[in-house]
């Protein structure tokens, strides 16, 4: 009979020499209670070690799933001929019974040879020793421990921290080395400096030149737009700049070929930032943007430490000196830190920055929470919050806007619907369509009532041709305005309520001054309101 | 008017005082964002005599005067001062593994020795011990089973204690805590992580070797089970066990003492030999700690 025992440097397979001492259960203990006992018990057959741990992780989580990994399985098929094999799993075993049909066994006299096997086993393997096994041991323990716990090397956020330190530093650096380069090249060719304002392209330059004599034979259109490179053309041939030699501009341009590999690295470093922000954080990268979100993570310290942040720490993250100087003194606090570089608080008005960082803040913590501490992989949440705070925003701003434009008060009262309703168009939601003879043409009535009433009309309707600077026309325009808006007043009763109607609005434009209601309305109200100032004029003539 | 002028004054003063504690009041997650890296608690970690989180010692204050001296029990110290507490020299130095103080003495040779204050109310271990158990098998150079590591507080001290020579095999099923107890076997070599249930000791066969001791605290209704199957893999022949029994988690319903004796039953009838049994009182309540030994081989009558 073989024994399978699994060993943190690779699989070892025992014979059992004496197969009759295993009935007797409780003394097999016995048997491996000295090296040599234990020698005459079993014998190493085969040892099939792991090549480097990843082998070793790769084989021991296929054994846990129950599963004889391809090495083992190469293993026992070389060495198991024929022979029974003792295993620790009954899965196991079964499995490989399938697989390689080689009988396998797991009972109480198993398990007694394995804690035998196991507590000599450092004797009865002749090349492993005990200090060799420790670090092999702990080296696969925290693989697999790693494994289970589903470490991915790609979520760790210390990436993140060094990444957005090194970018400010490199912004450090770029800024002084392309300083340097323009003030050292200032000596030569001072005028340069003011015609090219940009750093990478004034490095550009200079490298291709050198000398500003060359300035005249080269051509900078890739780098330069034409008129500047007119400019610097005109300038290389006028400039009051000293000579230097060529020792120097081999010097001066090694600093430029610095600044642009700089510059070149600085823009690869920004997209390895985004990628790994889209990796560890992507909730947080959908609502505030990879930047933002990398210097909150850095400035929390991790990414753990900042999900354990309220929603107003998050807000004013960044703004630490305003903030206690403000508690101290008792005066306002900050209303944003870093957050306010944030997308969403740029686009928002002024006024409404304050509200939209807090919104901001409080959806950033559950985005980075989600992030931190839960199991999904994609930005479905980032995405919904986001459109949240933009829907958030523009409410923002349409509540300026309603208020310019008008509300609803002061618009005619919506009357609730009764069938019974005697009173106006009874049930109906609007009055019955009846004739309106206003339409009619007027050219050659007789006096009638109605002819009097249409007389009144034209009367009135001349009179509106008329300057409307004029308040007594406004008031008969109105009975006017009314007719023709043929809202619920029946025609018999409209001169009579044409009439309390005017006393109304007279009372109305007494009121100050209301939201508009219906066009004419509008209207009226720069008429009223160029009325007013002339009546003032008056008074002050 | 003079004396409601006053009153009035004192009632703005206490006003005034309000005001003054509810800006401190609002001050955003305390020192959270002082941006110290991810040492958690950065400046208590960093000074060693800053009070830890838990219940601060009145005595044991940076800079007072203590002596350390070695407690019956191989590995671990009592250090004393104004008050007695009780600690392990510390594996790693400079690096606290949950806030916890840790005391620097300078021997007579000039070299600095730390120590690491082992808390009684976190670890049924050091509680055991204040308890007064008489035998700790756990000493420097053995190699230990711990069932039920949780985070790795007290994994933490049992290394300290078995020293670079021992090893610590801690098992932990929870991932959460099974994150901390990697994060701490990072630091300390003498540590091997596990993460799987105890229950199934056949997972981690090829990981553990005979070991010397188990200690269980793994509060389960079926802990003596769970710790006889454990033993029949990994105990050797004499080896020794400590478990810590929560009576409540057992059977709530029994009385504690019941509860303890039926667990010794059970644990005799899977061939331990309990030797002595201690309640963990006033650290836990409920709480019971056995210690024995395993398949004990049988003392041979004097003839």
């Amino acid at each position: 009979m073989l024994v399978l025992f699994e060993t943190p440097g690779g699989f070892a397979l025992f014979k059992v020499l004496d197969e009759g001492r295993l009935s007797n259960v409780e003394d097999l203990g016995k048997e491996f209670a000295s090296p040599d006992s234990a020698r005459k018990m079993v014998k190493l057959k085969a040892f099939d070690k792991f090549d480097n741990t990843s082998e070793a992780l790769e084989a021991v989580a296929k054994l846990l799933e129950g599963a004889p990994s391809k090495g083992l399985r190469k293993f026992l098929k070389a060495n198991c001929e024929g022979e029974t094999l003792a295993v620790a799993d009954s899965k196991l075993g079964n499995v490989i019974k399938e697989k390689l049909k080689i009988d396998c066994v797991h009972n109480n006299a198993v398990m007694e040879l394995l804690r035998g096997v196991r507590s000599q086993f450092t004797e009865l393997i002749s090349g492993l020793g005990d200090q060799d096994l420790a670090p092999m041991s702990l080296g696969l323990s925290h693989s697999l421990a790693r494994y289970k716990l589903k470490f991915s090397s790609d979520k760790v956020d210390t990436m993140i921290i060094q990444a957005i330190g090194l970018l400010d530093d490199l912004d450090k650096e770029l800024n002084t080395y392309a300083m340097r380069v323009r003030e050292w090249y200032g000596w030569h060719f001072p005028e340069l400096a003011k015609i090219i304002q940009d750093n990478i392209l004034y490095a550009k330059s200079v490298k291709l030149m050198g000398n500003r004599i060359n300035a005249a034979k080269l051509d900078f259109s890739e780098i330069l737009a034409d008129e500047v490179e007119a400019e610097l053309k005109e300038a290389a041939v006028i400039s009051m700049g000293t000579e230097v030699s060529d020792l120097d501009l081999l010097h001066i341009r090694e600093l430029c070929d610095q600044v642009l590999s700089l510059a070149e690295y600085r823009a690869q470093l920004y997209d390895y930032l985004k990628s790994r922000m889209n990796t560890v954080a992507p909730n947080l990268t959908a609502l505030v943007g990879e930047l933002v979100g990398a210097r909150l993570i850095s400035h929390g310290g991790s990414l753990l430490n900042l999900a354990k942040q309220p929603g107003s720490t998050v807000q004013i993250l960044g703004a630490e000196k305003a903030l206690f100087r403000a508690l101290k003194t008792k005066h306002a606090t900050p209303k944003y830190g870093l957050i306010y570089h944030a997308s969403v608080v740029g686009q928002a008005a002024p006024k409404h920055k304050g509200k939209i960082s807090r919104s901001l803040a409080a959806k950033a913590v559950l985005a980075i929470r989600c992030d931190a501490l839960g199991d999904g992989e994609d930005n479905t949440m980032g995405i919904e919050n986001r459109a949240k705070l933009e829907a958030r925003l523009r409410n923002l701003e349409g509540k300026d806007l309603g208020r310019l434009s008008g509300s609803a008060k002061g618009k005619p009262k919506i009357e609730v619907y009764d069938k019974d309703k005697k009173k106006g168009s009874g049930g109906l939601f609007t009055p019955a369509k009846t004739y309106n003879s206003a339409a009619d043409s007027l050219l050659g009535q007789t006096s009638s009532k109605s002819v009097a009433e249409d007389s009144v009309e034209p009367s009135k309707k001349s009179k509106k041709k008329e300057k409307r600077k004029n308040k007594e026309v406004e008031v008969e325009d109105e009975p006017e305005k009314e007719e023709e808006s043929k809202k619920k007043k029946k025609r018999k009763k409209a001169e009579t309520e044409t009439e309390a109607v005017e006393v109304a609005k007279e009372e109305k434009k007494k009121k100050k001054k209301k939201r508009k209601h219906e066009e004419e309305e509008t209207s009226e109200t720069p008429a009223k309101k160029k009325d007013k100032k002339d009546k003032k004029k008056k008074i002050k003539d | 008017g003079g004396g409601g002028g006053r009153g009035e004054g004192g009632a703005w003063r206490g006003r005034g005082s309000d005001r003054g504690r509810g800006p401190g009041g609002r001050r955003p997650g305390g020192r959270g964002p002082g941006g110290r890296g991810p040492g958690g608690r950065g400046p208590g970690g960093r000074d060693p005599r800053s009070k830890p989180g838990g219940r601060a010692k009145v005595g044991l204050n940076g800079g007072s005067k203590v002596i350390v001296e070695p407690h019956r029990h191989a590995g671990v110290f009592i250090v004393k001062g104004k008050e007695e507490a009780l600690v392990t020299k510390n594996l790693v130095p400079g690096e606290s593994v949950y806030n916890e103080k840790r005391i620097s003495v300078e021997n007579e040779d000039g070299t600095k020795v730390e120590y690491r204050v082992w808390n009684p109310f976190r670890s049924k271990l050091a509680a055991a011990i204040f308890g007064g158990i008489d035998n700790n098998w756990i000493k420097p150079g053995a190699k230990v089973l711990y069932l039920g590591a949780a985070s790795g507080t007290s994994v933490s001290h049992v290394s300290d204690i078995v020293g670079p020579e021992g090893c610590v095999y801690a098992v932990e099923f929870s991932s959460r805590s099974g994150r901390d107890l990697v994060n701490m076997a990072s630091k300390r070599t003498n540590v091997v992580p596990i993460i799987e249930d105890a229950r199934h000791p056949s997972k981690y066969r090829m990981l553990v070797p005979m070991v010397d001791v188990i200690f269980s605290d793994v509060a389960q209704p079926d802990q003596a089970r769970i710790m006889a199957l454990n033993a029949s893999f990994y105990l050797k022949t004499g080896g020794h066990f400590m478990i810590s029994i929560k009576a409540s988690c057992i059977d709530s319903t029994v009385a504690e003492e019941a509860v303890f004796a039926n667990e010794v039953k059970k644990l005799q009838a899977e061939g331990f030999k309990p030797a002595e049994q201690l309640t963990l009182e006033p650290f836990e309540r409920g709480h019971a700690c056995v210690v024995g030994g395993y398949r004990m081989p049988k003392k041979q009558k004097a003839t």
